[in-house]
């Protein structure tokens, strides 16, 4: 199956770079583009940290942060790891009790899972059937030696919403860090973390139409929270994260952030019609059912269970389509989804499930020819399925 | 990250022969093994001609190679006798279709779906 014919419905993995953002990406890689180390005091240096710290604008605005609180990094799972390990080890001899939830992406889940090598103790927060972490089962766990929570404001697999702002103000008012995961959230919802009392934000670019490879760190700055670095180096990003900064990443992640939130509305609006529209087609098919909470949801995504068909047959007749069963990145698993039997699906359904979803170059098309072929395929697997199952 | 299919399993997969079933009735025997539940499950049913499998249709509930599987074996077994088809082994599904080492246990149900369709038959000579 060639990438041409392919129908891409895995927005969620990652999306194509807006061309708008390539446009000042390439311009910024020509000889008289910006190729100067921002570090460096000479004209070029001060050219490239020109445009580093106009994107960082562009991304705080984005946010409703200011722009020092920004710091660059490779990725939200960098960005992940950074403000999880980093708070824990730094306020380790105050507290060495943490929470998060099952249902996190591989990155926090993995980082807390280290911390408890290290003898952190981590309460795992169990979401309900449809995906929802309570913030009253937050305020539950807290503990006097709580050091920080970590939940993710979208979930990567069902595209499900978390209460972000009531589990900040419960934390805020306990004195304890939180850290939210909102790589599948940034140009979909409207954020911004001094409303939503968050300390700590993980960003990345190649979620929100710009480049892979860039990220960022929001990091509180006042009060000062204390975060210990996982890399030594340089001393860029004021000792946080050492290491030259990719000007032209920095620049694609920032015009991207300008133009996701410009253009969010109109792109919410027209991607949840086309997902109803997907939603519909699938309904009609017969045996289907959606995978957490109905309307608590980002407008791109669709997490479907497919009754009496095997998952890895489905996925296989599936191939004109680039969809994801489970996170995209935890690559090479063939396992059961963790995220889908956190709410309670069985292995058969949880690897009969698809995640389809949807973008700002989807098109009624796109849908409407996936739906055909989900329909032909279904049908087909089901039609040799041995009878009543 | 999905396994590599042989193009016999493609084949296979994506034209399967012979899928469905016959109704009960005289001379149709049926074997079945696995479960939904197990992720396997094949329904083999056959109708006998002068102490032979004339015809074999297949169910299956499982991945591409399963399917295939069920689709090969339906065209290979016709023509048996009940000797034959007690002394059927999986390696040779395994040999056409090339199964990935860790499926292989999969074979072990197609194998007894095949010697359930022989009990079956056996059932039906008095």
């Amino acid at each position: 199956m060639t990438a041409a014919k392919t129908i891409y419905l895995d927005y969620a993995a990652t999306t194509p770079v807006d061309p708008r953002v390539a446009e000042v990406m390439i311009d910024c890689l020509r000889p008289d583009g910006a190729h100067g180390n921002p570090s460096s005091g000479h004209t070029f240096g001060t050219r490239a940290r020109a445009m580093i710290e106009k994107a960082r604008q562009q991304v705080a605005a984005a946010i409703g942060a200011r722009p020092e609180c920004i710091i660059w990094t490779s990725g939200a799972t960098e960005s992940d790891n950074l403000a999880i390990l980093g708070v824990a080890r730094f306020h380790a001899d105050r507290g060495r009790h943490l929470i998060t939830s099952r249902t996190e992406h591989k990155a926090v889940l993995d980082a807390f899972k280290q911390l408890e090598k290290e003898g952190f103790d981590v309460t795992w927060l169990k979401p309900g059937a449809d995906g929802i972490v309570r913030p009253e089962q937050v305020r539950e766990a807290l503990r006097p030696d709580t050091q920080l929570v970590s939940l993710m404001h979208v979930n990567n697999e069902t595209g499900v919403i978390q209460d972000v702002a009531a589990m900040g103000a419960i934390c805020r008012e306990r004195g304890v860090a939180f850290h939210v995961d909102a790589a599948q959230s940034a140009g979909k919802l409207p954020l911004n973390v001094e409303a939503m009392n968050i300390d700590l934000l993980s960003l990345t670019a190649h979620k929100a139409y710009g480049p892979k490879g860039i990220g960022v760190l929001y990091v509180r700055r006042r009060p000062p929270l204390g975060l210990r670095p996982l890399s030594y180096g340089g001393g860029q990003e004021t000792g946080l994260r050492s290491g030259t900064l990719p000007t032209h990443q920095i620049v694609g992640m920032g015009l991207a952030f300008e133009v996701g939130e410009r253009e969010r509305e109109a792109d919410v609006a027209r991607i949840t019609a086309l997902r109803e529209r997907l939603w519909r087609g699938l309904c009609a098919i017969g045996g289907v059912e959606l995978n957490g909470h109905p309307t608590e949801r980002v407008a791109g995504v669709l997490n479907v269970c497919f009754h009496n068909v095997e998952g890895e047959s489905l996925r296989f007749g599936l191939r004109e389509l680039a969809v994801s069963s489970g996170s995209a990145c935890a690559s090479g698993s063939d396992e059961a989804s963790y995220v889908l039997r956190a709410l309670g699906r069985s292995d058969q359904l949880a690897q009969s499930s698809i995640r389809f979803s949807l973008g700002r170059f989807t098109t009624e098309d796109d849908v409407d020819r996936a739906i055909a072929i989900v329909n032909r395929e279904v049908a087909r697997l089901r039609a040799l399925a041995p009878h009543g199952t | 990250m999905e396994p590599e299919y042989s193009p016999t399993v493609v084949d296979h997969f994506e034209r399967p022969r012979n899928g469905g079933h016959f109704e009960a009735g005289e001379g149709v025997i049926r074997g079945t093994a696995g479960s939904v539940a197990q992720g396997t499950m094949f329904v083999l049913s056959a109708r006998i001609a002068d102490d032979r499998l004339e015809a074999v249709r297949f169910e299956a509930y499982g991945c591409p190679h399963c399917i295939a599987a069920g689709s090969w074996l339906s065209e290979r077994l016709v023509g048996l006798t009940r000797e034959q088809l007690r002394a059927w082994r999986w390696r040779d599904a395994d040999r056409a279709l090339q199964f990935p080492l860790e499926k292989r246990g999969r074979l072990l149900i197609l194998e007894d779906a095949v010697h359930a369709l022989g009990e079956a038959w056996a059932r039906l000579i008095p």
